[in-house]
């Protein structure tokens, strides 16, 4: 009977994607992607008004005033996909950045993306000179909808096979070199959340996912809510979307090991 | 569901629901609303025949408790007190439910506003087990593997659980107070937050009852499209789960199989409607977008067929028939005190479906197969599982079949105030909505959730087994922490 299986797996196609089919991929994720050129003052007065948690949102980083999309705050609800200028993203660059890496400006009024310098929210360097190769994950859910769960539990499946790059998720805080922290942060779980990151051992890498994660997503403003994340414990990294697709999550990961194998060559 | 009655019982909803309920009505739920200057809860319950009945009682002083005599009422009316300030009385266990230690005791945030809450230590009493030799093994919130946060308290004597208590709502993030004050056509983007794996029954459940109350008839079309997203949510939802319990007990080649046919169907998902989890499509009045058939036929089918020939691999194993069978057995007068549904419930041997008792949309004059079982062990619930995926797979595929161009959104009109509730079956069993609202927006939303109705049974499942089979048996439930604590 096990023969079978067995024989089963080994006659199926080799359906392992390769990691760079899948870096910087968000299909099916709905978030969106904006053509500037297609961008006016009115649609994005429009954006505004329909973004349910003020992903888009007016603002002035210089002198002038811009359109901000904040990936952190979508829940890629589709509102904004009836203007041409917004449709579903297929690539997304911004999973494992820090917070600022998270907001992209446009100004409607020339039609363009405008590069705004992140400010120098490097990763913490200490943190560098320990992670090598091998990346022991604690996955720590402050009260998530299960969504980011889901698709966490999924990077464990055949297809994108987390452990090929020596990636684990472990049982205890007390092995973990990352949180991986979903969920808007309940007050129920706060006592947990801090607790939890007490026991992880320094330099414990801690990174938001999700809408919730990053922002506290939909629940922000529920009175059950202590969080967001950052409230609570330093954040280092974040993973937008909701929930962020397996794509997304492994190249959030994986870009949180680049900049420290950047840092670690800096220093 | 317009074509149930929504009666209304001016005086005495209690008595009343007292009545239906010793009579042999099924309890479906109890929640309160503030209206005016007072609080009114609502009773409903299921009428073998006549179908669901909602009956309203207003609060004037201490409401005497359902519980003695329908023990599904127990967290129902321990939700009341902490989040309404209703008084009960002779209620046989009035701890506090949602609120834990930090909420201070004056605090009820869905009877007033809620300003910032000082943090407070309120302490919480476990029923303890006492004699030589009892432990005391205490689990959670945080979990050791990917899973959501929940205590679990248990009794044990050696290998022996004597006793296990729950304590939930880690996850109570007050979902149903952000509906207040939320356009209707923005309700569903929370209903789809509350329980992420089910995100799309969800949606419809919610669109259902905006629909019931503002008398909108859904297309055709967009009823077939729900159809199709609820079937292959199911679908996903079970394959996932018998692959789960295969990995339980340590058969884990199946379950890396389960694990990527059911990837196959969300990639599916994500190329037909640019969405794995079927967000953002069902809005009220319809769904915003309808798949190409051809496709999902194709992945359905492929998705079916190599399930069933994994889940009898699994099931002729002896070793996992050594673990499934006779394992966490939920008896059926037990599953009927506490109203159990969905899988469950069926596994225990109660016919209950949405889809067959109540039919909506487009399960309206299907004829439709409930797979039930009597035995309420691990086992009957994963072969519940099992047998349920394939009958979703052959709907899916025949509403595929029937799809054809035509509207998919109806128009909502503008009423002034409106009532309504409608429930679909999810993977986990009957979800229902009951809303209420005016101009627009809504003033209350109300889920009744499959997985608060259920988590109360999974002890009485649990105690007399040894402590290393509660993850099988938790798995067999595999009931959502959201969705409980919403």
């Amino acid at each position: 009977m096990i023969f079978d299986v067995i024989q089963r797996s080994l006659k199926a196609p080799n359906r392992l994607v390769t990691v760079d089919e899948l870096l910087g991929r968000a299909e099916g994720s709905r978030m969106p992607e904006v053509n500037p050129a297609l961008l006016t003052e009115e649609i994005a007065r429009q954006a505004c008004n329909v973004c349910p948690t003020a992903a888009f949102a007016p603002a002035k980083p210089q002198e002038k005033e811009l359109l901000a999309l904040d990936y952190g705050k979508c829940i890629g609800c589709g509102r904004c996909f009836e203007f041409a200028a917004f449709s579903p993203a297929e690539r997304l660059t911004n999973c494992g950045a820090s917070k600022a890496g998270l907001v992209r400006y446009f100004d409607f009024e020339h039609a363009a993306e405008v590069q705004i310098r992140p400010d120098a929210q490097e990763a913490r360097r200490e943190i560098f000179s320990l992670v090598g190769r091998a990346l022991n994950i604690r996955q720590l859910d402050a009260g998530s909808c299960n969504g980011c769960e889901a698709e966490i539990a999924a990077l464990t499946n055949p297809y994108y096979d987390l452990e090929r790059f020596g990636i684990h998720f472990v049982a205890s805080p007390k092995h973990a070199d990352m949180l991986l922290v979903t969920g808007p942060v309940t007050r129920n779980m706060a006592i947990a959340v801090k607790k939890t990151y007490e026991a992880t051992p320094a330099p414990k890498l801690v990174v938001a996912v999700g809408a919730c994660g990053c922002s506290g997503g939909i629940f922000a403003s529920s009175y059950a809510v202590a969080g967001p994340l950052e409230k609570l414990v330093p954040v280092d990294a974040y993973i937008p979307g909701c929930p962020p697709t397996p794509a997304m999550l492994l190249t959030g990961i994986l870009e949180v090991l680049r900049r420290t194998a950047r840092l670690k060559q800096s220093s | 569901m317009s074509s149930l009655p929504q009666e209304r019982v001016e005086a005495p909803g209690a008595a009343e629901a007292t009545r239906l309920l010793q009579a042999g009505s099924r309890l479906v739920s109890v929640f309160g609303a503030v209206e005016g200057d007072g609080t009114k809860v609502r009773y409903v319950v299921d009428v073998p025949g006549p179908g669901y009945r909602v009956l309203e009682q207003a609060v004037r002083g201490p409401l005497q408790s359902l519980t003695p005599i329908a023990p599904a009422a127990a967290w129902y009316e321990r939700e009341l007190q902490d989040q309404f300030a209703v008084k009960l009385t002779g209620h046989p266990d009035p701890r506090r439910l949602l609120l834990h230690d930090n909420w201070p005791r004056e605090v009820h945030p869905m009877a007033a506003a809620v300003e910032p809450v000082p943090w407070a230590d309120e302490p919480y009493q476990f029923l303890h087990v006492e004699g030589e030799g009892v432990c005391e093994v205490a689990v959670g919130p945080v979990h050791a593997g990917i899973i959501e946060p929940g205590h679990f308290r248990f009794s044990v004597m050696g290998d022996n659980v004597l006793y296990l208590e729950l304590r939930h709502f880690y996850a109570h993030k007050g979902t149903e107070k952000l509906f207040q004050g939320t356009p209707v056509a923005y309700g569903q983007m929370i209903a789809e937050s509350v329980s992420g794996d089910n995100c799309f029954a969800h949606a419809v459940a919610y669109c259902q009852a905006v629909e019931q109350a503002l008398g909108v008839t859904v297309p055709r079309q967009a009823q077939l499209v729900r159809l199709i997203g609820l079937e292959m949510e199911r679908m996903i939802a079970h394959i996932g789960d018998v692959g789960a319990l295969s990995n339980d007990v340590a058969f884990v080649l199946p379950a890396a199989y389960c694990s990527r046919v059911k990837e196959d169907l969300m990639k599916a998902s994500a190329r037909a409607m640019n969405t794995r989890f079927w967000k953002g499509i069902a809005v009220p009045g319809g769904v915003t977008r309808a798949p190409a058939a051809e496709m999902l036929k194709r992945a359905v089918k492929q998705a079916a067929d190599e399930f069933a020939k994994m889940a009898n691999i699994i099931l002729d194993r002896p070793s996992v028939q050594g673990r499934f069978e006779g394992a966490g057995v939920l008896r059926r007068t037990v599953a009927e005190d506490l109203a159990a549904v969905g899988p469950v419930a069926r596994a225990s041997g109660i016919i209950t479906d949405v889809r067959h008792d109540h039919p909506y949309g487009a399960y309206r004059g299907l004829q439709l197969d409930v797979p039930s079982l009597g035995y309420g062990d691990v086992l009957a619930r994963a072969r519940v599982r099992i047998e349920e995926a394939a009958v979703s797979a052959r709907l899916v595929f025949d509403a595929l079949s029937q799809l054809a161009p035509g509207p998919i959104m109806a128009e909502l009109p503008q009423a002034a105030a409106f009532e309504g509730f409608s429930a679909v079956e999810s993977p986990r069993g009957e979800l229902l909505y009951w809303v209420k609202g005016e101009a627009g927006k809504l003033s209350r939303c109300h889920i009744k959730s499959p997985s608060f109705q259920n988590w109360p049974a999974l002890p009485h499942a649990v105690m007399g087994n040894v402590i290393a089979d509660f993850p099988l048996i938790n798995k067999s439930f595999n009931l959502s922490y959201s969705g409980c604590d919403r």
